[in-house]
């Protein structure tokens, strides 16, 4: 069993802002920092635009965890307070999972500037290990053995 | 539009790609996904050749998306745009797959990064699909201003703007332009913020194309960047340009109240002249208070006042806002540190009048009717959580302007001895010369930290009770006379600012910023732009610097005469929307209203205004608001495209 | 007797809700029974599984399909109606997406016995019977002796569209009887819109024909989340902007908001719209967007959406099942369905 999980590989969906997060993973990439392949990243304007059906959308689908990743509050978004609207919308959005037994580390909301490369290696690495510990999700949302 | 006939390319970026990912691969699993027509692979894609294999593909195939799979869209997104716009494609239907930034340059693993980059790959298809061409807008635009605020930020901005040609309104809600730097405060030990402003109010005076409205509210802004109709209210001067400044109305007028240009320290009549230097240089009547019994109207020989002078109301076109409308100085409640209780305890800003050449003393320090022995300055009062209704930050000039009074004073009044009371002293940057100065002038400074000064008002006379930190003891200090250094507060009529011009207030109620490294000097409104101490505190040299800034990016904006409109923006579609209005309040930039169309109430989104961030698509319960370019369907096709999944719309 | 179009009526995981809104019709049902043969009905009519399944397939015109799908039972039925049926209808909220009794998605199967049969305060049950799948019935005095077994349940209720091929859907909990009427109109004259649409209800969200949207506030944002439980709505002034928890915005109009009408906020009982892919997803959207904190207000918000105590029952009453996340996680750990079900 234990050797079971180990091989396991979480996939994990990420939304990006265009301006915080997705400029630290280029900078990841041009810094040549290293961390798991775990993470498909969706680029979006603003963590204000993530609809929280995608991010259900993405868990229905398969996904062992999901990012939506924006601009440090309060004053760093580019659209003003969109990380706001992303705050509150999955603050609610968090109790709905847990109430669908859903385990909170799957999901993640973070601020990340797109100086922060390295948070943004180190969220990656952090909640792939939690994940590797929690197993798919997937065989948890079946009904039948 | 038609089927997507989409085509890949697959970028070696040399072997920064290719050195760990195997793009044959990627381009066999390429072929193989849904409506990909062809899928190439090339050294450099975003060279000429790589460039040119993309073109002629699109006319050979009738290709009609591509997908580019290399570096980050931040990088090339707009290289390739381009060249397919060359192709005769529209530009916006290109999708970049970042297979290096995200792929190649983070991860080892050869056969791991290949399969993450065949996804990648999947997701950019998947979004090509649904991809729609735009096209930006373009329209015509004013290419005059408004100044909102007289003050020396505001007239530094119209200075700039008219410098290059532009028609500037300057509108002003006092009697005068000019702001508080004309009445109190320094940019340097010798100079005066008054010399300053006197100076740009001569050029103000030469230029025609600055027309200065005063007595003047923005009561009304509709329209948007670069097509503002502002509506103006000139409330009634009631003397006009024939007041020769005699004087002689001001003597007959039995009406008298505070001097708000002393701040309080002297009396004025309802007719009055502001200050010496006040511009227009005549007489105003004050309106509020005016009792219209005539008596001025029968004295004046020039026939300069009409008494039945009415509010007008005038509509502009401009282009541009600039908001500089300043701050209000810190009001200490009575009581505070002993104000409003004794004569001999006044503020900084009354003392800095006093010291003026054309105050009740003449210049003179004269308080109480004598000249203090001993006056003492308390520091931080309404600033950094000091007092009880003090905000939290510092007000920047409340330190240089005490220090740089405490030395003129020490230099005419050797023998009064100077106290300075304070947290910390916060003569930033070249100020701190004046902190040595006023050591080596012997001023006393005196330091306290949580515990603040008591003021004691005895039969003895004033004293001050303080625990001077440095020493660790309680000192008593008897004083003459005390000065409140008070810092700044945000205009009182901020609210009608914020309503009117739709601007937004920061933590600390002062109008913020859009972004402070970003978008400095922008208000979060396209076209609208801010200076001065309306985003809090600041000393003049830097009020003066962010009304150059705010006119240099005003004039980027009105040089064009027009204004370009992003096209990946909201977009309503009207068949869905039933005018719910959850996108109204959402919007950051009031882009978005309630109209009704055929009878019924459907969100219309203001093209000019919108920013493209989406967060009302994300909102939008209907699904009636989409973010162009990040559609749902288009997001949800990447997303299900993770997972090998397609959608169907 | 001349060739009436037949219909068929049944019945699946449902309270009764949809036969009543039915007999709303009222004088207009006389009109129904002139136009069609209800061929099947089992709330009011003696035909059995056996007369179906002895019609020719596809000879039934219309099979109106209410409750959601709960028992193997209901999936066999609806398959077999379905076989026979030109033209399939999801009735009500239940069969369209799960309804109420969808909540129970909630829970596994022993969690629900054990509440039904044990916990609820208004059951006496000392002996602790819990049913099981065989039970031998035996009235001598009546001469009766049988064995009945219980249909085997389904570890989740299931919308009837995730078990068969629906045509289309007809909205509401239940749905009102113009709804039914619009509906009825466009099957009788073929006037129907393409295959897996909703029919007889609007293509906007409730809003469009409430009567309190002309009083929104120009920006609708509130401070905190209300209950009719406990606070009392104004009249006359849009519910969603007075903080209580109106699904209007979310939901598809054609009721012609009658609870609003009642003071009552909407509940959602029309449903999703068109292009919204998850219903509750886009409630927690709109209601995270108008609550007016910054991040920083941390204690604020948590305080708003602490205040309201089963956020799941009140953005999926109507449509748990249908919801991207269907059901809890980890459900198929019950013991009945091993145990008693043998599965």
């Amino acid at each position: 069993m234990a050797e079971q999980k180990s091989e396991f590989e979480p996939k994990i969906v990420v939304y990006a802002c265009n301006w915080c997060t997705y400029a630290a993973t280029d900078l990841a990439g041009t810094s040549r920092m290293s961390y798991p392949p775990n993470v498909r990243i969706i680029r979006v304007m603003c963590s204000g635009r993530v609809d929280p059906q995608l991010v259900l959308q993405a868990f229905a689908d398969g996904a062992d965890g999901v990012i939506v990743a924006g601009c440090h509050p309060p004053a760093d978004c580019h659209y003003i307070e969109g990380n706001y609207k992303a705050y509150r919308r999955f603050e609610l959005f968090r109790k709905l999972l847990g109430a669908m037994g859903i385990e909170q580390e799957r999901f993640r909301l973070e601020w990340i500037s797109a100086a922060e490369a390295s948070r943004w290696v180190q969220v990656v690495n952090e909640m792939v290990a939690q994940l590797k510990k929690l197993g798919p999700l997937k065989p948890n949302m079946e009904v039948r053995e | 539009m038609s089927e997507p006939r989409i085509g890949v390319y697959v970028c070696h970026c040399g072997f920064n790609i290719a050195g760990t990912v195997d793009v044959k691969k990627v381009v066999e699993f390429a072929k193989n996904l849904p409506n990909v027509v062809v899928a190439k692979e090339y050294v450099f894609m975003c060279s000429e050749p790589g460039q040119d294999l993309i073109k002629e593909d699109i006319k050979a195939n009738n290709l009609n998306r591509i997908v580019v799979a290399a570096c980050s869209p931040s990088l090339h997104e707009v290289t390739f745009r381009t060249a397919i716009k060359e192709a005769g494609l529209n530009k916006y239907l290109l999708e970049m797959a970042n297979i290096r930034e995200h792929c190649s340059w983070v991860h080892h693993d050869k056969e791991k990064a290949t399969e993450k980059a065949k996804e990648i790959v999947r997701m950019a298809v998947a979004k090509a699909r649904y991809l729609e061409p735009l096209e930006e807008l373009e329209v015509g635009a004013e290419t005059s201003a408004l100044v909102l605020g007289g003050g020396i930020a505001g007239i530094r901005a119209a200075l700039e703007l008219a410098n290059y040609g532009f028609h500037v309104y300057l509108v002003e809600k006092s009697p005068t332009i000019g702001g508080k730097a004309a009445l109190i405060g320094y940019i340097d030990p010798q100079t005066k913020g008054a010399e300053v402003v006197s100076k740009m109010i001569d050029k103000i005076k030469e230029c025609p194309r600055i027309q200065v409205l005063t007595n003047a509210e923005l009561i009304q802004l509709g329209g948007f960047v670069g097509n503002y109709n502002a509506k103006i209210r000139i409330n009634p001067r009631f003397v006009n340009e024939r007041c020769t400044l005699c004087g002689e109305c001001e003597e007959v007028c039995p009406v008298e109240v505070a001097n708000e240009y002393n701040f309080g320290l002297s009396r004025r009549k309802a007719i009055f002249l502001p200050f010496a230097n006040a511009y227009p240089p005549y007489y105003a009547i004050d309106y509020r208070v005016c009792v219209k019994c005539g008596e001025c109207e029968k004295v004046c020989r020039f026939r300069a006042i009409n008494l039945k002078e009415e509010a007008k109301i005038l509509e502009l076109k401009v282009g541009t806002l600039i908001v500089a409308t300043g701050y209000d100085p810190y009001r200490p409640f009575k009581g505070e540190y002993g104000y409003g209780l004794h004569p001999n305890i006044l503020t900084l800003f009354q003392l800095e009048r006093l010291l003026d050449p054309d105050s009740p003393t003449k210049g003179e320090l004269i308080i109480g009717g004598k000249i203090p022995k001993n006056i003492a300055f308390i520091q931080c009062v309404g600033s950094r959580n000091t007092t009880p209704g003090a905000k939290e930050y510092c007000s920047r000039m409340c330190c240089t302007t005490a220090i740089n009074s405490a030395i003129k004073i020490k230099e005419r009044y050797p023998n009064t001895n100077v106290y300075i009371l304070y947290k910390d002293i916060m003569t930033y940057g070249s100020d701190e010369t004046l902190y040595e100065e006023a050591g080596k002038k012997l001023v006393n400074f005196i330091k306290f930290e949580e515990k603040i000064p008591k003021v004691l008002i005895t039969p003895e006379g004033l004293f001050i009770e303080v625990f001077e930190y440095t020493i660790q003891e309680n000192i008593r200090i008897p004083v003459d006379a005390i000065v409140l250094s008070i810092g700044m507060l945000p205009p009182r009529d901020i609210e009608e600012l914020i309503a009117v011009t739709r601007v937004s207030c920061g933590g600390e109620g002062f109008v913020r910023e859009a972004h402070l490294k970003l978008a400095p000097v922008e208000a979060p409104t396209k076209g609208i732009f801010l200076a001065g101490c309306i985003t809090g505190p600041k000393n003049i040299l830097e009020s003066i610097r962010m009304g150059s800034a705010a006119a240099a990016k005003a004039m980027a904006l009105l040089s064009k005469g027009k204004i370009t409109i992003e096209p990946m923006i909201a977009q309503v579609n009207e068949e869905k929307c039933s005018g719910c209005a959850i996108c109204v309040g959402v919007c950051p930039y009031s882009a978005i209203s309630i109209k009704t169309v055929n009878g019924d109430r459907i969100a219309h989104v203001e093209k000019a205004l919108c920013m493209g961030c989406g967060t009302c698509s994300a909102a939008c319960p209907s699904g009636a608001m989409q973010h162009l370019g990040f559609k749902d369907l288009q997001l949800l096709a990447q997303t299900r495209a993770v997972f090998g999944g397609e959608v169907h719309g | 007797m001349s060739e009436k179009p037949k219909v068929a009526w049944y019945w699946c995981a449902s309270c009764g809700g949809c036969e009543e809104s039915f007999v709303d019709l009222a004088e207009r049902l006389l009109k129904v029974f002139e136009t069609f043969d209800i061929v099947f009905c089992p709330v009011a009519m003696d035909f059995k599984r056996e007369d179906v399944e002895k019609l020719p397939d596809g000879s039934i015109a219309v099979s109106l399909i209410n409750g959601g799908i709960r028992m193997k039972e209901h999936e066999e039925m609806v398959k077999l109606l379905r076989k026979k049926s030109n033209i399939v209808i999801a009735y009500g909220a239940c069969s369209a997406w799960g309804g109420v009794p969808g909540l129970a998605n909630l829970y596994n199967l022993d969690e629900i016995v054990e509440r039904k049969y044990l916990e609820i305060p208004t059951i006496e049950n000392p002996k602790e019977i819990l049913p099981t799948k065989k039970t031998i019935v035996n009235i001598p005095e009546a001469k009766i002796k049988a064995e009945l077994e219980l249909p085997e349940p389904l570890p989740t209720l299931l919308p009837i569209d995730k078990v068969i091929d629906v045509d289309y859907y007809i909205p509401g909990c239940p749905p009102t009887p113009d709804v039914f009427w619009n509906a009825l109109q466009a099957l009788l004259t073929g006037n129907l819109p393409p295959k897996g649409t909703v029919i007889g209800a609007l293509q906007r969200s409730l809003c469009d024909e409430c009567l309190l949207n002309e009083t929104k506030p120009e920006k609708l944002l509130v401070k905190e989340f209300k209950r009719v439980e406990k606070a009392i709505p104004e009249p006359n002034k849009c519910l969603l902007a007075q903080g209580f928890l109106c699904m209007g915005p979310v939901t598809r109009g054609g009721c012609t908001a009658l609870c609003i009408k009642a003071n009552m906020p909407c509940t959602g009982c029309f449903g999703i719209l068109d292009g919204v892919v998850d219903y509750g997803g886009k409630a927690i959207s709109y209601f995270g967007s108008i609550l007016d904190y910054s991040p920083m207000e941390e204690k604020e918000i948590k305080k708003a959406f602490e205040s309201i105590p089963d956020w799941i029952g009140t953005i999926y009453r109507y449509s748990l099942p249908s919801a991207k996340l269907s059901h809890r996680a980890g459900l198929k750990r019950s013991k009945l369905m091993k145990e008693v079900f043998e599965i």
